[in-house]
């Protein structure tokens, strides 16, 4: 210390900023969840791609084995075709890793469980929406394709068959969002009480359908659902699946606002 | 570098008195600002102010408000004054005392020193 | 001065278990901050309590001002860098800084990214695949870029080598030094951390047992040696943290301050007067030689 050394001058100190709005915190939230496009953006349509290819495969294997008087689209049983559900249970799965990874992290890095949870539901509702476009798109397509050129069906599977391209993408919406939210309803689970929150989840799940059942069993109103499912159409269901999809939403945060995130 | 047992903003003065004793730091130079002593030794800044900040109030350092820190003029003497001054309690007192235990009288202890002065100055 | 951190009576019961019990502190903008204590001794849940992570189960936390729980405000200045932060799983460390300048207002960029070449992290490398000390690097290296006024550091040194710890302490002092700050450093390598520190609180079993000025703490506390009964008769009347004993020798390591009138009636008695370290300290204060010894929590 025998050297004599200059002075520097001193920074002002850091002082404590205002807070944002809440606009910008969600959309912090929502960016955070992007940060990398992996998970959310990308791999969803790696999944839906390779389950088209073998479908393709599947159905170029078929058209050339059948005499072309019998082909793909005289039974029309692709009409039943599940490709899409691939994409469906990829986002169930996606919900479920936004909570049980997202919020340790996010809630690390200074978000509260409000603007969380806020955020994470407004991004599932962009996703399903962002996606039912997309969705919309390739069953158009497979349309003026006719079937991608063998009759067949996968983007206008019965249950997207709305009979308007807005129906369709109202239904491909309406169906990611429940998948989403369903996820998320056992990744708050998970995050809120562990285990023990998943078993509760599940016997509660168990027990309604059980008593669903028999309740439709005693009252002899099975013909009676199927006769309003029938009516309701895919547009009528989906519209109706926005109630359960609420009310997981709901269970969620309540789960959630009094969770800690821990690793 | 520093020790346990005694504050280091105490230490810190301490070194900064024995550069302006020894010379390297002198009359007038400009010492060292808080944040470089911080970082030399290692500690953090706000003890290496009040390290600089004690030599401040006894007059040792003057501030030069967006300068820095300079040594007070006179401010060696008045250092060399006070350690002569406190020479005896602090190096003869104990030397004496450590003497009268091994039995070594105080004209054994002045023959001592003058014979250990002839080794060490060629 | 005024107080960035101030607890009244807070506590956090998990049953029967006192996690963080009857803890009322204040601690002082612009300042470092050791919180110590043994692994287990509640020094991480205070930490959740006052960022918001978990829920008192009595008292109240203050930081800013304000109960930190559900308060964007609040948090929006406050970083608080865990033993190990959890991160979605495809997150590269470049994410982990993206993620850090969309949460901190105060990120320094360029700073960030000369951190990464001083402790050599690979940012293109998937965080879950990075090796222990690799991650707690990405976490140092938030801390430190964020510079958000009121810092937590957990055990962030968790896997980094003597050279990337000095790396850190050097970068923190020097950063703080231009950018004066809260930092509150959680740690049990004491040694390496007790000349940074301008105040020291030490939690022990959920309870604060140290809360002083370092300044003040390194005064405090002695080391008595000599013979057994003149070592006895020297600290009567005192706090004896600790006894040791070989043969007719014994040494006692006593709480309070000596006087420099009790140091020269110890001399004069033939006793040995040591310096406590405030690692030893903190040992003989919480009782145990666990602390020091790695587990992880």
């Amino acid at each position: 210390m025998s050297t004599v050394l200059t002075t520097t001058p001193t920074a002002p100190a850091v002082t404590p900023t205002e807070g944002t709005t809440t606009v910008d915190r969600i959309s912090k939230v929502v960016r955070l969840h992007l940060t990398s496009t992996w998970g959310l953006l990308v791999l969803p349509w790696i999944i839906l791609g390779s389950a088209f290819a073998i479908t393709l495969a599947i159905w170029a294997i078929l058209t050339a084995s059948l005499p072309p008087e019998d082909g793909l689209a005289a039974g029309d049983g692709t009409q039943f075709n599940g490709g899409v559900l691939s994409i469906l249970v990829y986002m169930l799965v996606a919900g479920v890793t936004a909570i049980s990874a997202s919020f340790p992290f996010q809630l690390g890095f200074g978000v509260t469980r409000r603007d969380f949870w806020i955020g994470t539901s407004v991004l599932f509702l962009a996703l399903s929406a962002g996606n039912a476009v997309v969705l919309t798109l390739l069953a158009a397509i497979e349309t003026w394709t006719n079937g991608w050129g063998f009759g067949a069906h996968m983007f206008t599977a019965v249950w997207f068959d709305a009979g308007s391209w807005l129906g369709t993408w109202f239904v491909f919406f309406a169906v990611q969002a429940y998948f989403m939210f369903t996820g998320a309803l056992f990744g708050t689970f998970y995050m809120r009480w562990r285990m023990n929150g998943l078993v509760v989840l599940w016997i509660a799940i168990g027990v309604l359908t059980v008593g669903a059942v028999a309740l439709l069993t005693w009252t002899q109103s099975w013909p009676a659902l199927g006769t309003w499912f029938v009516g309701l159409g895919p547009v009528g269901v989906a519209a109706w699946s926005l109630v359960p999809s609420a009310v997981f939403a709901g269970l969620a945060w309540l789960a959630l606002r009094r969770a800690t995130p821990k690793n | 570098m520093i020790e346990d047992g005694k504050p280091i903003f105490v230490q810190i003065a301490e070194r900064i008195e024995d550069d302006i004793v020894d010379g390297a730091l002198p009359d007038g130079g400009q010492a060292p600002s808080t944040n470089e002593i911080a970082a030399f030794y290692r500690i953090n800044p706000a003890t290496a102010g009040k390290g600089v900040n004690r030599l401040v109030d006894d007059g040792i350092l003057v501030k030069r408000r967006g300068i820095g820190m300079f040594v007070a003029d006179g401010a060696r003497e008045r250092l060399l004054a006070r350690r002569r001054a406190s020479f005896v309690a602090d190096f003869v007192a104990p030397l004496l005392s450590e003497a009268d235990a091994l039995g070594i009288g105080p004209d054994e202890v002045a023959a001592l020193i003058r014979e250990s002065r002839k080794d060490t100055t060629p | 001065m005024t107080a960035v951190i101030d607890t009244d009576r807070l506590s956090r019961r998990y049953g029967d278990v006192h996690a963080v019990d009857d803890v009322s502190i204040s601690v002082a903008e612009h300042g470092i901050v050791g919180l110590l204590g043994r692994n287990g001794a509640g020094k991480t849940t205070l930490m959740q309590l006052l960022t918001g992570q978990d829920f008192p189960t009595g008292g109240t936390a203050t930081v800013f001002g304000e109960r930190p729980l559900e308060n964007a405000r609040v948090l929006s200045n406050v970083c608080f860098v865990k033993e190990s932060q959890r991160y979605p799983d495809e997150f590269k460390g470049r994410h982990a800084l993206k993620a850090a300048s969309l949460c901190f207002p105060d990120w320094d960029a360029a700073f960030a990214a000369e951190l990464v070449e001083e402790f050599r992290v690979p940012v293109d490398r998937p965080i879950k695949k990075m090796s222990r000390g690799q991650q707690s690097a990405v976490g140092v290296i938030v801390g430190l870029a964020s510079r958000a006024p009121l810092t937590f550091f957990d055990e962030p040194y968790l896997g980094l080598d003597a050279v990337a710890r000095q790396l850190f302490y050097d970068r923190l002092l020097a950063d703080y030094a231009e950018h004066p700050r809260t930092v509150v450093l959680s740690t049990h390598l004491i040694d390496e951390v007790a000349n940074l520190l301008e105040h020291v609180i030490v939690i022990d079993d959920g309870r604060i047992v140290i809360d002083e000025p370092a300044d003040e703490l390194r005064e405090r506390g002695a080391t008595v040696i000599g013979p057994a009964e003149r070592v006895e008769a020297f600290v009567a009347g005192r706090e004896v943290l600790h006894r040791e004993r070989l043969g007719g020798t014994a040494s006692a390591t006593i709480a309070g301050r000596l006087t420099p009138e009790d140091r020269a009636a110890a001399r004069a008695d033939g006793l040995e007067l040591a310096p406590v370290s405030l690692q030893q300290l903190v040992v003989r204060t919480t009782g145990g030689p666990a602390l020091g010894t790695e587990t992880d929590a």
